[in-house]
């Protein structure tokens, strides 16, 4: 994989991340749980940008480094009394059951063609305008985008349908 | 577009509670008597939820590639040396 060195995130990474360790390992954790914690905030602070509901009191290093701090002593349960950001559910694990079942139908998804999940994800989860999508993914336009982006939804649907029959 | 097509955006659209109140109110009486749009409003719901599965495994993805694109940065790679090991 090559690195986006235009990617914002590379650059907020690589200055926050070092910061955010150091905390970890004076509170006891290791690399690998400041790792996991930081890119919990990370997801939190991407998906709040993406749907405009980021509202920074300080620097995008500080709002991070905040929310990294929470997310890593929730995973230690000493903050069972700290009310956890908005958005935190990025980084809650479901309840096993729902888990697997999700799991699996998103196997049987994947197996049956990511350009679909792709094209979803850019308009359900990046929040992209149906012209960069019609662009990116090569439609004629926004109306053709639209109506894949149906289709897609679609065909989750039938899958979903076709896969928990088998299920039962 | 397709009738079908438009049943599903009005779905989405009674998901994201982007009807009015009162297309919403119709929305939900049909949903009362129609078994068959009951299931496909459930199974559009899990559609959702998976594609937000699928696209956050997506992203922690991307930054594990981050993580380990940085860790060949010298700089990088030292500073977290010197504060674990």
């Amino acid at each position: 994989m090559t690195l986006q060195y235009d990617d914002p995130i590379v650059e907020l990474y690589r200055e926050s991340f070092p910061d955010f360790a150091r905390m970890v390992r004076r509170m006891g954790g290791s690399l690998e749980e400041a790792k996991d914690s930081f890119h919990d905030a990370l997801l939190i602070y991407l998906e709040k940008g993406k749907t405009g509901k980021l509202q920074l009191q300080s620097s995008p290093k500080a709002y991070l480094l905040g929310t990294a701090k929470i997310c890593w002593l929730h995973t230690r349960k000493k903050g069972a009394m700290l009310s956890l950001p908005e958005g935190f559910e990025a980084a809650t694990p479901e309840d096993p059951d729902t888990e697997e079942r999700e799991q699996k139908l998103l196997d049987a998804l994947q197996k049956s063609g990511k350009k679909c999940l792709e094209l979803l994800k850019a308009f359900y989860y990046d929040h992209c305008s149906m012209d960069h999508i019609a662009g990116r993914f090569g439609f004629k336009g926004r109306r053709s985008a639209t109506v894949q982006k149906y289709k897609c939804l679609e065909k989750v649907r039938e899958e979903i349908k076709i896969t928990e029959t088998y299920a039962q | 577009m397709r009738s079908d097509l438009n049943e599903i955006a009005q779905i989405d659209q009674y998901l994201f509670c982007q009807l009015s109140e009162e297309e919403g109110k119709r929305f939900e009486a049909q949903l009362l008597m129609n078994d068959a749009l009951a299931e496909k409003v459930e199974a559009q719901r899990l559609a959702h939820r998976l594609i937000r599965l699928y696209s956050r495994k997506q992203e922690r993805g991307r930054l594990e590639g981050i993580h380990r694109q940085l860790l060949e940065e010298p700089a990088f790679a030292h500073q977290l040396k010197t504060i674990f090991f």
